[in-house]
Parts: structure tokens; sequence; C-alpha cells
């Protein structure tokens, strides 16, 4: 097989920063997850004959749960991760963090992502986020050694959501609690919610929302064709029902010191959002009466990670989007080891941004935000 | 304020309160509203589209407060808030001040209305 004889291209760029990643995926095995299970839930799962009758950990090769296959028909490979078939082990995490050149991570459950497409009841979600937080903090995460981890908060359970956020209180592991905006029924500023922010509020904790593609297939309708048309708008509208919902709901009002950031659904819908919200907020004021100022500029208060840039845009709209957006509210995100992950690289090499910024972004926003 | 600068509406005691009356003020249209007793002069443009605003529908600025986390935000009209909006589009201003409602940078100009010897003026100069 070819190789390249730069095993590490762009090295010498990559040196240049150090690099907190706000946004990596641990590609945790339902089986490791499982031993950490309540019952009657490891007891089900163990006998469910997963694995055996075909229902691979990759399940989406051949019969899709979302439209597509995330290895784009075999096309993807990743030499430092066993994405997408097999579940990951802990030593890989720093062999797949050396070669995108990260030196601090935060981790974010990859199966969760899927979780909001279970429909069928309340209580899997939650015994599966359980266990999680249970199994990367025992086996996975290493804050000393810079793997942080974010913890999923089934939020459709307020109760259990409430119980994990007691249980990572004093576990330095933990640095945020997130939020899969997919499948958020009702939309996550709906004040049902509320006792979860206020406690990640009191607990210091950043809410990431992340999008997902749980659904996907049927996001606000059926009948999509291909991967390309779902990924592209459902990633997108994930979020922005989310971001819009607490923007008009009040939640940055409700909670003002609660650190609210968006991540994968890359920078560029960001000033069509604000732009068209503060265009209907002009005309429809008293529908969200807890506002302070308009609903940009709560947007840009919260913080995004910046994968998948969108880098083949021409430099002047890009500039523009980063300059309504902020370079202190962007925070670089890999999405490694996902098939369209983005390395440093996206960031070092944008011609627009000053050095200060590209270590604003590329760090430092993520240091003081995470408070690692 | 100079005598100079007043220009007459009507008498007070024909202005009923809803009553509206537009007059021309330095060139610029301003209606001339009573609402609840008080008097208001507004410039007739919307800031928007140059809409009719002074022929819009007056009400009171909706507020809401946030009472404690899990509850319904608590909705209500304030009493001494009057505000009136463009009939085109929508877009409402404090009718005191003048600013828009979802953003304050946004001034309508206003006007003082005076009383005097039982006729309604505006003030031209009080823009």
């Amino acid at each position: 097989m070819l190789r390249s004889d730069e095993s590490q291209p762009r090295q010498e760029t990559l040196d240049q920063y150090y690099v907190i990643d706000g946004d990596c995926h641990y590609m945790e095995s339902f089986h490791d997850v499982a031993e950490y299970m309540e019952e009657p839930w490891k007891t089900k799962f163990e006998n469910s004959n997963f694995d055996e009758k075909g229902a691979k950990q990759n399940l989406s090769s051949f019969f899709p749960f979302s439209t597509g296959d995330r290895q784009a028909h075999g096309k993807i490979e990743r030499e430092h991760s066993s994405y997408p078939d097999d579940p990951e082990t802990p030593e890989r995490i720093r062999e797949g963090m050396e070669s995108i050149g990260v030196d601090e991570t935060l981790l974010i459950s990859h199966l969760i992502l899927a979780g909001a497409g279970t429909t069928a009841d309340d209580d899997r979600q939650s015994a599966f986020a359980k266990a999680y937080v249970e199994y990367m903090r025992e086996e996975v995460l290493d804050p000393d050694d810079g793997i942080h981890g974010l913890a999923p908060i089934p939020y459709g359970d307020l109760e259990a959501s409430m119980e994990i956020l007691d249980r990572i209180e004093d576990e330095e592991a933990y640095v945020g609690a997130c939020f899969v905006t997919a499948g958020a029924t009702p939309p996550l500023g709906n004040r049902k919610y509320d006792p979860l922010y206020e406690r990640c509020e009191e607990l210091d904790l950043p809410a990431v929302f992340h999008t997902g593609g749980a659904g996907l297939d049927e996001y606000v309708r059926a009948g999509y064709q291909e991967m390309i048309e779902t990924h592209t708008l459902g990633f997108l509208e994930s979020n922005m029902s989310q971001i819009v919902s607490l923007v008009c709901q009040g939640v940055p009002e409700k909670f003002p010191d609660l650190d609210i950031v968006f991540m994968e659904s890359g920078i560029t819908y960001l000033p069509g959002l604000m732009t068209r919200l503060d265009e209907e907020y002009l005309k429809r004021p008293e529908e969200a009466p807890l506002l302070e100022k308009k609903p940009g500029e709560y947007i840009t208060d919260f913080y995004y990670g910046t994968q998948p840039l969108e880098i083949s845009a021409e430099a002047e709209y890009l500039e523009k989007c980063f300059d309504m957006v902020g370079t202190d509210s962007l925070m670089y995100a890999s999405d490694y080891p996902h098939w369209d992950y983005g390395r440093p690289t996206t960031v070092a090499d944008l011609p627009f941004l000053s050095e200060g910024e590209k270590k604003q972004i590329l760090s430092e926003n993520a240091k003081e935000m995470f408070d690692l | 304020m100079s005598d100079a600068d007043l220009i007459e509406v009507k008498s007070e005691v024909e202005f009923e309160d809803g009553d509206r009356e537009l007059v021309d003020v330095n060139g610029a249209e301003v209606g001339v509203l009573r609402v609840d007793g008080e008097f208001h002069a507004v410039r007739n443009r919307c800031l928007h589209d140059c809409g009719p605003i002074a022929e819009g529908a007056v009400g009171k600025k909706l507020v809401g407060e946030f009472v404690e986390p899990g509850k319904r935000v608590e909705k209500d009209y304030d009493d001494d808030e009057p505000i009136i909006s463009c009939p085109w589009h929508g877009w409402s201003y404090d009718l005191e001040t003048g600013e828009q409602l979802a953003d304050d940078d946004i001034v309508l100009p206003t006007y003082d209305v005076v009383v005097e010897d039982g006729v309604v003026y505006v003030d031209g100069s009080s823009s």
C-alpha cells in the first residue's frame, strides 16, 4: 500500500499552537458501557444478541438508521481510530489526538448522538447515559493527561438528568454537560428544562449543545434521497431550532451565568440566523418578553465549535462571518474521528485571523470557558 | 420654546380620548394622539419602511417576569407604557420616548404637546 513519506503533513503548522479540541468523539462500545448499566438494562442488553444478530457497532453501513453511510461509501479511513466499525480503546485516544495535532481534548459520547432517535421510551437513553458517565470516569477520562469529558444529559428524563449532574458535581474529569440537539421535543428553551440549566449554572458547568444524526431521515419531512441533503440541512436545523428556542424563551436572561456552547454546524449559518431572528424580533418583540437586547446579541454571547468549518467559502465572506460571531465566541473543534472532522489547520490557515485570534480559537477560549 | 414654535392642533375640549390629528411640523407630518387623557405626538413616518405609524394601533407594552425555574413566565401589559404600532409591519414604539420596543437605538421622533388657553399645540422645537 502506498504511504506518504510525511506521516504528519503540516506538522510544522500544528506544532506552533497549543490546541484544545472542544468536540472529539470517543467511539465507546455498547458492550463496555453495558458493564456499568443498572438492571434491568444490563441483563436486557446482554441477552439481546447484539452483534451476533447483525446489529453492529456501526449499524449504518447497509440499512441506514439515517440516510447515508458515515464511511462515505468506503472512502473514509482512520489510521488512529477504530472508526467506524469497532469500539475504541482508551489508549488510542492520545494516538488520535496526536495524529491531528491536539494537546487536550473534550470527549463526547459517540453513541448518545443516535440516542435521540429513540422515541419508544425515555428510559433507555437515561440508562445509557448514566452507565456511560461511570464507564468513562472509571476507564477512559484522564484530566491530568488532558482528556476531559462532557456528561450526556438525557433531558427527556429530568430526574435522571439531575442524578447525572449530581453525580459529576465533584468529578474533575467532567467539565461540561452535553445536550444532543437532535430530537429535543419540546425544544430546549422550554421551561421544563429550566432545572437542568439552573443546576449547570450552580455547578459552573457549561451547557454544550451538540447536533446529531438521530432522526435525520425525517428531521422535518420524509423523502430525502441522500446524506448530502439530510446532513447539510438536518445538522444545521437541529442546532438552529435549539438556538432560537433558548434565546426566545429567555434562557440567557433566566440563567445569566450559564455558559452555552453549540457544536458541529460550522459558522456560516450563524449570521443568517442572527439577522433573520433580529428582523422578526423588530416586528414581534412581545413574543419574547424576557429579552433585554436583540436576539442576535444573545447568539454572539454563546460559544461555537468551528467544525465543520466552511473553509472553501470565499475568504471575504468567511471573515465577515467570523467578525459577526466574534473570535471570542469560537473554539476549535475536530469532531474526530467522524467522517467530516477538521484539523487545527482549518483555523491556523485562515488568512484573515491574527496570531492572537488563532490562539484564542485554538485553545484560549476553551481553556477559560471549561476552566481547564 | 417660543410661541413661534407652537403648531396649533385643535381645542382641548374637542380633542376626545382616542382622537388623532395630523399636523405639519416644519415640513414633517406629525400625528397627535390622546390616549387615556394624555397627549402624545410622533412623527408619522415609521423608521422601518416609512409607514403611517401615527395611524397604527395603540396599546400597552407586554412585559414578562421570570418567577422561578420551571414556571411559566408571567406576562402582563404595563399600564404605564403606552405603545403605538405601525399598521404596515408592526414595528412598535414607546409613545412617550419613541424608542422601538425591540431596539432602543431606534428612536421615532416625538414632540412635546402643550395646552394653552384651551388649545392643544405641538412644540415644533421639541423633537
